[in-house]
C-alpha cells in the first residue's frame, strides 16, 4: 500500500479517470440488476470500487457525480442523493484504507456500516423533501405500517430507508469486494497516486 | 454514437438569451422557495411559473416524460400521507376500511407539486442548456477543468459501455447462460454480465490516463478554451430578482 | 547534438522485482526514424513510456540513468511540459480519445487548451494537424463514430497539434485493420519527411525494415543493439531474440545475395533488386 495520505488533494490523472468509469460501472450494475430483475439496486457497485481503487477523495467524488449526472440526465429527484451516494463513497475508501477489506468477515462489516450510513443521511433527506418516503414500494409499506402503529415519522422514515439501504449496500460492497480482489496487482499501484520514486 | 443528454435544440428565448448559470441560479431558487414558504397556493404559482417557462422555451412536452419517473413516488405519497399522516382529522372518504382524510391529503399535495417544480427547474436547466456550454461555464466560473472533464467525458463513455455491455449480454446468451429463472440463478448470471465490462472499463481507464496525460492534462497552466465564451445581456439583473426572490421569501417566512 | 540521449536507463515497475530497463543507452539524431523491435515484454513499452516521461512521473516505481529529449531532462519535467517536446501515440486508438469532446476539431484542440494557447493559435494549429493526417473530411465527425484507423489518426493529430519535435509510436497499428494500418503508416512517413524524429515500436517487421532508418533491438530489458535494418536484421543470433527477419532477408539469406561489400543481407525490395540489378 502507499505511504501517502488518503486525503491528499494532488489527484492523480489515472484516479481522475477512474471516475468516469465508475460512474459508467455504476450505471451497468443498475441495468442488469434490472435486466435480471433482482430486488436489489446494484447501483453504487463503481463508487463502492473507485473508493477502494484510490480512496475516499475519488470514492466520494464518483458518488456526487454519479448522481449530479443522473440527475441532469434522467431523473432530477436523484441528486437530492448525491451527499448519501458521496458519503458511500468516503466511508468505503476510509476503511478501505484503514485495512478493512482484510477478508469477508471484514467486508461484510463494511457493507453494514456503509448500509447504516447510507440511512442516517437519507432519512433526513426523505424527510425534508417528501414527508419521509423513499418511493420504493417495500420501503413505503413498512413505513406506512410503521406510521400507523404510532412510531414517529422520523424513525418510521429511517425504518423505511434502513430496510432498502442495507441489504441492498451489503451486496454492493461484497460484489465490489469482489470484482477488487480479481484485479491485476499492477493495476492497483496506478490508481493510488504518486509514491515516491525509488533511486536505482 | 451518441451522448447522453436530454437537451432539446430549439430557437427560443430561454435557449438563446438566458445564460447557463442564470438558469441554475433558477434551479436552486425556485427550488429552494418551494420549501422555504410551504404554502400550497404559493407553491402551485411557483410551479406554474416553471412551466411557463419551460413552454418559453419550446419543452414543455419534453417535461412529461421524465415527471413519469417519479409517479411511483408520487402515488406513494398520495396514498401514505392520505391514509396515515399522524395529523389526519378530518375524514375526506374511505375505500374499504381505509379513510383517506383532508390533511393528509393537503400534506401530499404540497409534496407533489414541490416534487414536480423540483423536477420542471431542472427541466429549464437540462432541457434548454448544451451540456458542454454549461460545464464550460462552471469552468471559468473556477470549477476544476478535471471535473469538467470528468462531467462530459460520463456523457459519452456510459452509451459506450451500454453498447459493449448489450455485445457481452448477446454472447453470453448465445453461450446459454440462464438469465431467467429463480433468483439464485439470476444472480449467479450477474458477475459473467458486469464482469468483462468493468475489468475491460478499468484497462481503458488507465490508458485514457496516459493520453490524457500526453496532452497535457496535468500542467499547472491556465487552461484556455476553443469555444469563444457566449455573450448574453442583462444576466446580472436577472440573477438579481432571482437573488431577491429568494431572500423575500425568507423574510416573509420569518414575518408570517 | 543528439535530439534523445539516453544514459544507463534503469526502470523497475512498483511492486515488482524485475528490471523493465536494464541500463539502456543510446543516442538519436534530429530527423531520425528509428524502428523498435523485440520479442513481447521485451520492454518497448516501457522504454516508450520513459522517452514521454511516463517513467517515472506516471508509473513511478524504482529510475535509474538519465533520458534527454529535446535538451529536456526527463526526471526533472512534468508529463505535460515534457509533451511539447515528445508525442507519444499508442495501440488502442479507442482509448486514447478523450472522451469529453463530441468532434474531431475539439478533439484535437483538447491538449491546446490544456497547454493554455491563445483561441486563435488553437484553430490554425487544429487545421494544420487536420491537413498534415489528411483528416479534414472528419472534423465536424463524432470521435467515437470513426473506424480505427480514422480514429488513431485523430490520436496522432492530437498529439502533433503540441508540435512535438520527437514523435513516439507504440505499434501504432496493432489493432487496426489492413486498410487502417495502411492509413497510419502512410501518414507517419509524410511526418518522417517533413523531418520530424520518429520512434515506432513495431511487430511488422517489414514495415520497419522499410521506414527505419536505424534499429533498436531489445530483448529482456536490454537494448542488444542499435544499428541500420541491414547489420540488425542479418544477425545470426535475430531469431533467439524473437525476431523473424524480413521476408526480403530471408530470400536474399537462401539466394546468398548480400549487400556489395558487405556481409549484410538487404531488407526491403528495393535493397533486394538493386543487389540484383548490379548482379546482372
Ligand atoms: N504496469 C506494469 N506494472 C508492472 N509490470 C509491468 C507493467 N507494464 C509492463 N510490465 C512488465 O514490464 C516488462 C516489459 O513490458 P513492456 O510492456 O514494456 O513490453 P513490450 O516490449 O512493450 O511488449 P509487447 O510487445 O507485448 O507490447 C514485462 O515483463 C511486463 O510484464
Ligand atoms: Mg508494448
Amino acid at each position: 500500500m502507499s505511504n501517502r495520505s488518503m486525503w491528499s488533494l494532488k489527484l492523480s490523472t489515472a484516479a481522475i479517470a477512474l471516475i468516469p468509469a465508475a460512474i459508467g460501472i455504476n450505471y451497468l450494475g443498475k441495468l442488469v440488476a434490472g435486466l435480471l430483475k433482482l430486488p436489489l439496486w446494484l447501483d453504487s457497485i463503481g463508487t463502492v470500487l473507485s473508493a477502494m481503487l484510490a480512496g475516499p477523495i475519488i470514492g466520494a467524488l464518483s458518488g456526487i457525480i454519479n448522481n449530479i449526472i443522473y440527475g441532469v440526465t434522467a431523473d432530477p429527484i436523484s441528486t437530492v442523493y448525491a451527499i448519501t451516494s458521496g458519503v458511500i463513497g468516503l466511508i468505503v475508501g476510509v476503511m478501505a484504507y484503514k485495512g478493512w477489506l482484510k477478508n469477508f468477515k471484514t467486508v461484510i462489516v463494511v457493507g453494514l456500516v456503509v448500509g447504516l450510513a447510507a440511512a442516517v443521511i437519507s432519512t433526513p433527506l426523505n424527510l425534508i423533501f417528501w414527508g419521509g418516503q423513499t418511493g420504493n414500494v417495500w420501503g413505503d409499506a413498512f413505513y406506512a405500517f410503521l406510521v400507523s402503529n404510532d412510531v414517529p415519522v422520523w424513525l418510521a422514515s429511517f425504518g423505511d430507508s434502513v430496510i432498502v439501504d442495507v441489504p441492498d449496500k451489503l451486496a454492493t460492497v461484497i460484489v465490489s469486494y469482489l470484482i477488487f480482489k480479481g484485479l491485476p496487482n499492477n493495476f492497483i499501484s496506478i490508481f493510488q497516486g504518486q509514491d515516491k520514486i525509488e533511486e536505482l | 454514437m451518441s451522448t447522453m443528454t436530454l437537451y432539446a435544440d430549439r430557437d427560443s428565448v430561454i435557449h438563446n438569451h438566458v445564460s447557463p448559470l442564470t438558469k441554475v441560479l433558477y434551479v436552486v431558487v425556485s427550488i429552494a422557495i418551494t420549501y422555504i414558504y410551504p404554502d400550497l397556493l404559493f407553491v402551485l404559482l411557483v410551479t406554474i411559473f416553471s412551466g411557463m417557462i419551460l413552454t418559453l422555451g419550446k419543452v414543455f412536452r419534453r417535461i412529461l416524460p421524465i415527471l413519469a419517473i417519479s409517479i411511483i413516488l408520487i402515488i406513494s405519497i398520495v396514498i401514505v400521507q392520505g391514509f396515515f399522516n399522524p395529523e389526519n382529522q378530518t375524514e375526506l372518504f374511505s375505500i374499504g376500511f381505509l379513510t383517506f382524510y383532508k390533511e393528509g391529503i393537503s400534506y401530499a399535495a404540497l409534496l407533489t407539486l414541490r416534487v414536480f417544480n423540483m423536477i420542471m427547474a431542472f427541466g429549464v436547466l437540462i432541457l434548454t442548456t448544451k451540456h458542454d456550454e454549461l460545464v464550460e461555464a462552471f469552468i471559468r466560473k473556477g470549477l476544476s477543468p478535471k471535473i469538467g472533464y470528468v462531467l462530459l467525458s460520463v456523457l459519452q463513455l456510459i452509451p459506450q459501455m451500454r453498447a459493449t455491455m448489450g455485445k457481452i449480454a448477446d454472447a453470453q446468451a448465445s453461450r446459454g447462460m440462464e438469465t431467467k429463472g429463480n433468483l439464485s440463478v439470476r444472480m449467479k448470471a450477474f458477475f459473467p454480465l458486469i464482469g468483462p465490462v468493468v475489468l475491460n472499463s478499468l484497462n481503458s481507464t488507465r490508458e485514457r490516463a496516459i493520453a490524457l496525460e500526453v496532452r497535457g492534462f496535468n500542467t499547472g497552466i491556465k487552461k484556455t478554451f476553443l469555444n469563444a465564451a457566449k455573450e448574453y445581456h442583462h444576466q446580472g439583473f436577472i440573477q438579481l430578482i432571482l437573488w431577491l426572490v429568494l431572500l423575500g421569501t425568507i423574510v416573509w417566512r420569518i414575518l408570517i | 547534438m543528439s535530439i534523445i540521449q539516453v544514459e544507463g536507463l534503469k526502470y523497475k515497475y512498483p511492486n515488482t522485482d524485475k528490471l523493465a530497463l536494464n541500463d539502456v543507452s543510446f543516442e538519436v539524431k534530429e530527423g531520425e526514424f528509428i524502428g523498435l523491435v523485440g520479442r513481447n515484454k521485451a520492454g518497448k513499452s516501457t522504454l516508450c513510456f520513459a522517452l514521454a516521461g511516463l517513467v517515472p512521473h506516471f508509473f513511478s516505481g524504482g529510475y535509474g540513468g538519465k533520458v534527454i529529449v529535446n535538451g529536456l531532462e526527463v526526471r526533472h519535467h512534468e508529463v505535460g511540459e515534457i509533451s511539447t517536446h515528445v508525442g507519444l501515440v499508442f495501440e488502442n486508438p479507442f482509448s486514447q480519445m478523450t472522451g469529453s469532446k463530441t468532434n474531431v476539431f475539439e478533439e484535437i484542440a483538447f491538449g491546446l487548451e490544456n497547454i493554455g494557447l491563445e483561441r486563435k493559435q488553437i484553430i490554425e494549429r487544429v487545421n494544420t494537424s487536420l491537413e498534415l493526417l489528411d483528416i479534414t473530411a472528419l472534423k465536424d465527425k463524432n470521435p467515437f463514430d470513426l473506424s480505427g484507423g480514422q480514429m488513431q489518426r485523430v490520436a496522432i493529430a492530437s498529439v502533433i497539434a503540441m508540435r512535438p519535435k520527437i514523435l513516439i509510436l507504440d505499434e501504432p497499428t496493432s489493432q487496426l485493420d489492413p486498410q487502417g494500418s495502411e492509413e497510419v503508416f502512410r501518414v507517419v512517413e509524410n511526418l518522417s519527411k517533413e523531418g520530424m524524429t520518429i520512434i515506432m515500436a513495431e511487430h511488422k517487421i517489414d514495415k520497419v525494415a522499410h521506414y527505419a532508418d536505424r534499429i533498436l533491438l531489445m530483448d529482456d530489458a536490454k537494448m542488444i543493439d542499435f544499428d541500420v535494418p541491414e547489420k540488425v536484421f542479418s544477425r545470426d543470433d535475430l531469431q533467439e531474440h524473437g525476431i523473424e527477419p524480413p521476408v526480403v532477408t530471408r530470400i536474399a539469406k537462401a539466394l546468398g545475395i548480400r549487400k556489395q561489400g558487405s556481409d549484410d543481407y538487404p531488407v526491403t525490395i528495393k535493397g533486394f533488386t538493386q543487389e540484383i540489378g548490379d548482379k546482372l
